[in-house]
């Protein structure tokens, strides 16, 4: 038994460490710095403040905060509801079609993040064929862009992490056991009702995962907003970069990445917490159907 | 296999040594921006001082600050901005420049002085003259098309136009369209640029400081608050992208030649820096470079196609609008406060 932990922990040993120096200790410090005073070339001056924290009092915060959890939210739901039904598919289709599908989905990833954004840029462009069409049908006016909008925003955050949603909803899916739908059926239950009340408790953990890993990656994006946002397309990312390189204020960047860390651990938090009494669910189910 | 390769490794690495010191010439190390100097010249003041010169660039001051900063040794000149030049002074990076050496700073334009941070070239000799400007294409603009900074209020061009997501730059043009010093601290002339800017930004498709060269090739926008080099940089691709300076004045930068302390070839420094300060040289390099080298000698040897480029060689009742950005140290977060106001307004 001893000697079991004691590999288990050897084993997890390279990727904690890992997590302590690339992660822990550079979060410290972010956290630390937040609370420092700045000096106007850019450095940290000695003492102890909370004027870096004195930004999250002002309105044009607000709204910056606002637009990046809306944002964040609507990829999250336009994600889930997108990816739900291809994962679905994906699930009950044949092996060959099933390894097809999941390749088709990996490989956009050969091809750097950029040069992908950089693609929406050709696709959206205000002189491109697209917008030409939608001219040309009278959807929009001649000097009218698609581009540089939250509307251009939200459809590449979404574009950017459909794969992450689709991912664990299919492998929950997978692992589903379809005859329990069937078996609501006979019992009565309407195809809504046994959707809602069967298949989406059933993958549960797949929904929630796919909700994390789409919700916490976009609440820090940067380069999206950056390169199809507007004027007023700013998200939390993007205020903490003018922070650090045009302000020259590091401890206002680290309060602002602090409360970025922040609001990407607490979800992380709840999702661990909802684990640990839905395995007392699993468990309590997987009980009832043994003892009828 | 992996023995071999080391032994080899080994073996082109002595005859680097081995040739790279056998040349005995004097080397001069450069650090500057890429594209920044005609390196026909470089070849010619080479052979006349039978030297050797290596060029090695960086793409912001603050690359290259960082680098020096961290350690790296070896180089005899750089080419920082202004503000940079008064950074690095204060860290005693720079070589307090002996100008007895320099007789070619005569030929300075007294013009172009008040604009370098540095008035008595303490430190540091002004190299090249930038400004910002718009940058434009001449089909959209119309023939009537006056430049101004108030064209970003234009609704008929709504979302095709670019300012630079630069605090200093955008609420300076607005500042300056309103008559102000873009060095301004007074609060009720920044609350005045503030509405003005965020009239503006309703007509902007975004604020960029790099891809709006891009764009302006690409007709994705049709008005840029920009740098001179960049646009004229991307003028060779798109024949009807044109540029302009507002009437109401603009921002002047320099960037300018310093010798670092640590410097092992002084002598050789003071020669190259006088030689692109000759009158003949310094017209060649802007001929190439684009920017105006602040040199009074040099304008006579321009060809027309310059000399007419009212962007390069300014008219004088324009650079007499026209500021340098100063650093405003702890009166910064005045800026960041109406720019973070700018951006999340409606």
């Amino acid at each position: 038994m001893k000697s079991k932990k004691l590999s288990e922990i050897r084993l997890s040993m390279p990727s904690l460490l890992w997590l302590i120096i690339f992660f822990m200790i550079p979060t410290i410090i972010v956290v630390i710095i937040s609370f420092r005073n700045s000096n106007p070339s850019g450095g940290i001056a000695p003492g102890w403040s909370l004027h870096g924290f004195s930004d999250i009092m002002s309105l044009s915060f607000a709204a910056i905060l606002w637009r990046t959890i809306k944002l964040s939210f609507l990829t999250t739901i336009v994600c889930i509801f997108v990816a739900m039904p291809v994962a679905i598919f994906m699930a009950r289709a044949e092996e060959k079609i099933q390894n097809l599908l999941l390749l088709l989905i990996v490989i956009p990833f050969w091809t750097n993040f950029l040069i992908r954004v950089y693609a929406w840029k050709i696709i959206l462009h205000p002189e491109g064929l697209l917008k030409k069409i939608l001219y040309t049908v009278g959807l929009i006016g001649e000097h009218g862009s698609l581009l540089y909008n939250e509307g251009a925003v939200l459809l590449v955050l979404v574009y950017t992490y459909l794969p992450f949603a689709i991912l664990p909803l299919y492998t929950s899916i997978e692992k589903f056991d379809f005859r329990l739908i069937e078996a609501a059926r006979d019992l009565g239950s309407g195809p809504f009702r046994s959707f809602m009340k069967i298949f989406l408790p059933g993958i549960s953990q797949g929904i929630i995962s796919a909700v994390m890993v789409v919700f916490i990656p976009a609440l820090g994006s940067y380069v999206i907003p950056d390169m199809v946002g507007g004027p007023g397309g700013e998200m939390l990312g993007n205020k903490i970069a003018q922070r650090v390189f045009t302000d020259r204020n590091l401890p206002k960047g680290s309060a602002l990445s602090t409360l970025l860390i922040l609001a990407v651990i607490l979800p992380g938090l709840i999702r661990l917490f909802i684990k640990k009494s839905n395995l007392k669910d699993v468990l309590f189910k997987r009980k009832t159907p043994g003892v009828q | 296999m992996y023995r071999k390769f080391t032994v080899l490794m080994a073996a082109i690495s002595a005859a680097v040594i081995l040739f790279g010191c056998s040349s005995g010439k004097k080397e001069l190390y450069i650090y500057n921006w890429s594209d920044y100097i005609n390196e026909d010249l470089v070849k010619r003041f080479e052979e006349e001082n039978n030297c050797k010169i290596i060029l090695d660039y960086f793409d912001s001051n603050e690359t290259m600050y960082a680098k020096l900063q961290a350690g790296a040794t070896g180089y005899d000149i750089v080419f920082p901005s202004g503000y940079m030049v008064n950074m690095m002074a204060q860290q005693g990076l720079l070589l307090k420049l002996d100008q007895s050496k320099i007789p070619n700073l005569k030929n300075l334009d007294e013009k172009y002085i008040p604009f370098s941070m540095d008035e008595n070239q303490e430190y540091s000799v002004p190299y090249m003259i930038s400004n910002t400007g718009i940058g434009y294409l001449a089909s959209k603009a119309g023939d009537d098309f006056d430049p101004s900074w108030n064209i970003f209020a234009d609704p008929r061009y709504k979302g095709r136009m670019t300012m630079l997501n630069d605090m200093r730059e955008a609420i300076g043009a607005a500042l300056k369209y309103l008559g102000y010093s873009m060095n301004t601290i007074k609060s009720d002339e920044l609350e005045a640029a503030k509405k003005i800017l965020i009239g503006w930004k309703r007509n902007l498709a975004k604020f960029e400081a790099d891809q709006y060269k891009n764009g302006l090739v690409s007709e994705e926008f049709y008005f840029s608050q920009g740098y001179s080099g960049d646009v004229y940089q991307v003028m060779e691709e798109n024949e009807d992208i044109n540029y302009a300076i507002p009437k109401e004045g603009t921002t002047l930068s320099s960037d300018n030649m310093v010798i670092l302390k640590g410097s092992k070839n002084t002598d050789l420094a003071y020669a190259f820096i006088n030689f692109l300060l000759d009158g003949k040289v310094a017209a060649e390099n802007i001929e190439y470079v684009y920017y105006l080298a602040p040199n009074k000698e040099a304008y006579q040897y321009l060809s027309d196609e310059i000399k007419n480029e009212p962007a390069i060689l300014m008219p004088d009742e324009i650079l007499n609008k026209c500021e340098v950005l100063k650093d405003l140290g702890e009166n910064n977060e005045l800026y960041s406060k109406i720019w973070d106001e700018v951006k999340a307004a409606k």
